[in-house]
């Protein structure tokens, strides 16, 4: 068929691109042929080539002709060419291409890394089918959300809540066992779920199977899932581990099943087991351990399940007024909810980056304003030349268009670093797992990102250019020059990086003042010298709590006889170390009463000697002793705050106080001495209420060592595991920390936090600093020919250099003049993160301006002293 | 007539015609139209290839590398059947055309 043949040829036709190389050759065969005719005419050889060469015309233009022939291959054929010239046109310069490239790559990329963690911790990590439907459960009191549920409420709800097809809880704070029975005595963590967890979740065991309902119950036999990593960690992944039996602390407990790779939820566990109705941690309706997490029954709305939530809490109320008086459930989608814990971080953060990216950006544009001023008589001329200004505009915006590529492949370079980067140092709480890697979101916000970079600094002088008036330019004079405009729009540019900078560099200084305060935070004891470490008696073998109190009171008078050691405290809960567990205190004739000295306290349970090894003054009364048995009356030592509350009398030694210890009745004991103030848990929360029992008399089966000593860290930790084994070869000694490290751990995530934003303040810095430094290298540079006729007329060089530092000077002024609301209005947004300093901190604010002054000025002076040395004779002959 | 005068499609009617009597080369192509109008049309190159190109895109003509007589490789162009028929075409609606064209001038 002809027709058809010819239709194929003529889309070939369309897209083929003429062979360039066979174009060249038949062009070069025909000016040869022409210089030969002329040779022939009796030219010589060099006139000959000349007048072929002439005849022949523009060889671009008629390539171009040929081109034209064919539509799309013409567009592709001067792309390519464009492409070519721009990319020969950016190596010409390059420390103005590598400038642009490195700029905005970092912009980029610091936004797009945060995305990419945004991604990673909000969108990816929901590895559960249907993860829309799955909610999350915290304890409201008063409308106000709280966190963790109890047991019988969590049980009361999950059988009475319409709306929501499965309920189930998780303990969401360490919670870990002793393993025995393997080859090594193991701590290992293992959190208390219900019965229908997995289920919920939508996840089922690799092998095995999950908890049945009989198993939540009480009396229900003991068993456990084992997470993946573990059955590989300590079982080497022995597929008859199903059905096995191991002991956790010391219970015999059988493997029901293992879970699949990588299943998570919340904290890291290496087994589950299920939580029993009513019993230990689920025994009270005061005892809140659980979050929840729900799975919505099918096109049932979240507030139709809120509502049915609702009117179980109502009943509860009624029911309890006890416990429950102005408590409630409040159900969040969990995508949300995980987004709450970040927020203000990454919020923090991801503001950075895109402070960041502005100041790029108005780097970018501000070296983009020199470099077209520099290129504009090269533009005119070619635009003189009979270069059309559609194709000048273009070729211009191939050059930037080229630049934003390159940007964006460094920008995904440094995004997947830092990605990493900020995934391992922030502090995120996530339910899967962590992978980090480029995503497709994150591909995607490059090449926006680019796109947006190109259309700032590409776009507008190509539409310039387009505009422009050649002749005008060319009128202007014999040198490269920018109008005013150029120069203004230079110079705001810097304004603009400073202020954005200053804000920055403020943020960061008010973070890094909360850190320096937290630091010096005094803990109420002596942290120097003093190693921790964890004892926990398995609660099979040492049920009677005589046997725990002499296996402490062993493991207490012999570590003290260890080299080194000078002194040894036993305590469950070691302060900053181990918060939580604190409780409702008051006196007895006040109790449920809600009366004016009813206080919430930390409680703790010490052993004898435990304040004088801490460095905590015993400031009335005395310590615990060892004749503080069960069978003597019950003592308490109180802290001196809660002392002084409960007490304004200052007649606190020797009073009786009621407790909440879960039961119906509270612990009622006597005052028999006041210690100094401590901070319990974080160093953010500060010093709190504490008080404190004897472990005769209250004996938990976990306790903490904290041992002073003068000699070497592992000296003494491997004396104490021998001393522990000695004692009881199935018991491990774990999380062995130094009390310096343990106050650092706790102050971890704000150093991250903060060492992220001060490298985005640094390298924001960094840009305005070389933006301001162009700008004044530039300027003088224009002024060579001024300068040199004022020194020439007598001015001297120092007053030259002042002159340039001063107007640099002046610009940073004006960019912290802006810089003062906005950082106003940042201290406000990043108050909750700071600690012991103010938003509107003085100091932080004149020491920030300081030293951006200071960098500025440094970034000034190179100018300043080239300007200082323009020889006038020089700077004349120049002209 | 100057070389702007040319109209576009009679230069392809010539570039036909020229190599109806031999396949040529692109110079050669220029070089004979101009011989054969003794010197009155006078080829831009800039317009010779770009016309070369089209007409072999629309097949009417076809080149091929072949090495000439002092042993340089050259492009020479043909044509196929499908210009030949083409060039009667175009010869018979240009014969009219410059017909019409006489009339006119020669009218009254």
């Amino acid at each position: 068929m002809q027709w058809t043949r010819d239709l194929a040829r003529r889309c070939r036709a369309l897209f083929r691109r003429p062979d360039e190389r066979e174009m060249d050759e038949e062009i070069r065969l025909h000016i040869e042929m022409e210089a030969e005719e002329n040779l022939r005419r009796g030219l010589s050889a060099e006139e000959a080539r000349r007048r072929a060469l002439a005849a022949f015309g523009r060889v671009e233009d008629i390539k171009d002709g040929v081109r034209d022939v064919r539509p799309v291959a013409r567009v592709l054929g001067d792309l390519r060419r464009d492409s070519r010239v721009g990319f020969r046109s950016l190596r010409r310069q390059p420390v103005f291409s590598l400038a642009v490239l490195l700029t905005l790559g970092i912009g980029i990329g610091g936004n797009v890394a945060m995305l990419g963690v945004l991604d990673v911790v909000l969108f990816r990590s929901l590895p559960y089918p249907e993860p829309e439907r799955l909610v999350l459960g915290r304890v409201t009191y008063g409308g106000e959300v709280g966190r963790t549920v109890s047991g019988p409420d969590f049980f009361d709800y999950r059988e009475r809540a319409d709306g929501l097809e499965a309920l189930s809880a998780i303990t969401p704070f360490p919670v870990e066992v002793t393993v025995t029975g393997t080859a090594l005595p193991e701590r290992v963590s293992a959190p208390l779920v219900s019965t229908g967890f997995f289920e919920t979740l939508g996840v089922t065991p690799a092998s095995g199977r999950g908890f049945t309902a009989a198993e939540g119950e009480p009396g229900g036999a003991p068993v456990a899932v084992l997470s993946h990593a573990y059955w590989q960690r300590s079982f080497g992944g022995d597929p008859d581990v199903v059905g096995s039996t191991i002991h956790l602390d010391a219970v015999p407990t059988t493997v029901v099943g293992v879970m699949p790779p990588g299943f998570r939820f919340l904290v890291d566990a290496d087994l589950w087991r299920p939580i029993q109705r009513g019993t230990g941690w689920a025994a009270a309706r005061q005892f809140h351990n659980f979050l929840l997490v729900g799975r919505l029954s099918p096109g049932v709305t979240l507030a139709s399940a809120q509502g049915g939530v609702d009117l179980v809490s109502g009943r509860l109320e009624e029911a309890y007024p006890d416990t429950n008086e102005g408590k409630g459930l409040r159900l969040t989608p969990l995508r949300e909810a995980l987004a709450e814990g970040i927020r203000d971080p990454i919020r923090l953060l991801l503001a950075a980056v895109l402070l960041v990216l502005v100041v790029a950006c108005a780097n970018v544009a501000g070296l983009v304003v020199v470099r077209g001023s520099a290129r504009r008589s090269e533009i005119a001329v070619r635009s003189v030349m009979g270069a059309g200004r559609g194709r000048l505009a273009r070729q211009l915006l191939t050059e930037s268009g080229l630049l934003a590529l390159g940007a964006s492949v460094v920008g995904i370079g440094i995004a997947t670093w830092l990605q990493r980067g900020i995934l391992v140092l922030l502090p995120l709480q996530t339910l899967g797992p962590l992978t980090a890697g480029l995503s497709p979101t994150m591909a995607g916000a490059t090449a926006a990102l680019a796109l947006l970079a190109l259309g700032l600094f590409g776009v507008l002088p190509a539409l310039r250019v387009a505009r422009s008036e050649p002749a005008l330019e060319l009128r202007s004079g014999t040198r490269a020059t920018t109008g005013r405009r150029g120069v203004r729009l230079q110079s705001g540019l810097v304004v603009a990086q400073v202020a954005v900078t200053s804000v920055l560099v403020i943020v960061s200084g008010l973070l890094l003042r909360s850190f320096f305060e937290l630091r010096s935070v005094d803990p109420g004891f002596d942290p120097t010298g003093l190693l921790t470490a964890e004892v926990a008696l398995p609660s099979g073998s040492y049920e009677d709590a005589t046997d725990r109190l002499r296996f402490f009171e062993r493991l207490g008078r012999e570590a003290a006889t260890l080299p080194g050691v000078s002194a040894v405290g036993l305590v469950n809960r070691l302060p900053v170390r181990d918060g939580g567990d604190n409780v409702r205190v008051a006196p007895p004739e006040e109790w449920g009463a809600g009366g004016v000295f009813e206080r919430v306290a930390y409680q703790r349970m010490v052993l004898p000697g435990y304040f004088e090894a801490m460095g905590i003054p015993l400031l009335a009364g005395r310590d615990v002793s060892r004749t503080d048995t069960r069978e003597a009356p019950p003592v308490m030592l109180l802290s001196a705050s809660l002392a002084e509350e409960l007490s304004p009398a200052g007649d606190a030694l020797g009073r009786v106080l009621a407790v909440d210890v879960g039961t119906d009745d509270p612990w009622t004991a006597e005052v028999v001495g006041i210690v100094g103030d401590v901070v319990p848990s974080s160093l953010a929360a500060g010093t709190g209420h504490a008080m404190y029992f004897a472990y005769g008399q209250r004996s938990p089966s976990s306790m903490r060592l904290a041992v002073r000593g003068r000699v070497d860290r592992a000296g003494i930790t491997t004396g104490l595991r021998t001393l522990v084994a000695s004692l009881d070869p199935d018991i491990p000694l774990t999380g062995v920390a130094t009390m310096e490290e343990v106050l650092e751990t706790s102050i971890a995530d704000r150093r991250s936090v903060m060492t992220v934003l001060l490298a985005f303040a640094g390298v924001a810095l960094l840009l305005a600093a070389v933006g301001l430094y162009g700008l004044m290298a530039y300027h003088v540079s224009r002024r060579v020919h001024e300068i040199g006729v004022r020194m020439a007329l007598g001015a001297s060089a120092s007053g030259v250099a002042v002159s340039v530092v001063r107007r640099g000077l002046v610009l940073v002024g004006a960019g912290l003049v802006l810089a003062v609301p906005l950082s106003l209005v940042a201290g406000r947004l990043v108050g909750g993160m700071l600690f012991g300093v103010g938003g509107l901190d003085p100091w932080t604010y004149g020491g920030a301006a300081a030293f951006l002054a200071a960098v500025a000025g440094l970034a000034c002076l190179l100018p300043a002293r080239r300007a200082a040395t323009i020889d006038p004779m020089e700077a004349f002959r120049a002209e | 007539m100057s070389r702007s005068d040319l109209l576009q499609g009679s230069l392809d009617l010539l570039i036909l015609r020229v190599l109806e009597l031999e396949p040529l080369h692109g110079w050669a192509v220029s070089k004979r139209i101009r011989l054969l109008s003794k010197d009155v049309l006078d080829v831009n190159q800039g317009s010779l290839y770009p016309a070369l190109y089209r007409l072999r895109d629309r097949g009417l003509i076809e080149s091929e590398w072949q090495t000439s007589d002092e042993g340089r490789r050259i492009k020479v162009y043909h044509l196929t059947p499908r210009g030949r028929k083409a060039l009667v075409r175009e010869r018979r609606s240009w014969r009219r055309f410059s017909g019409a064209v006489e009339a006119i001038l020669q009218a009254g």
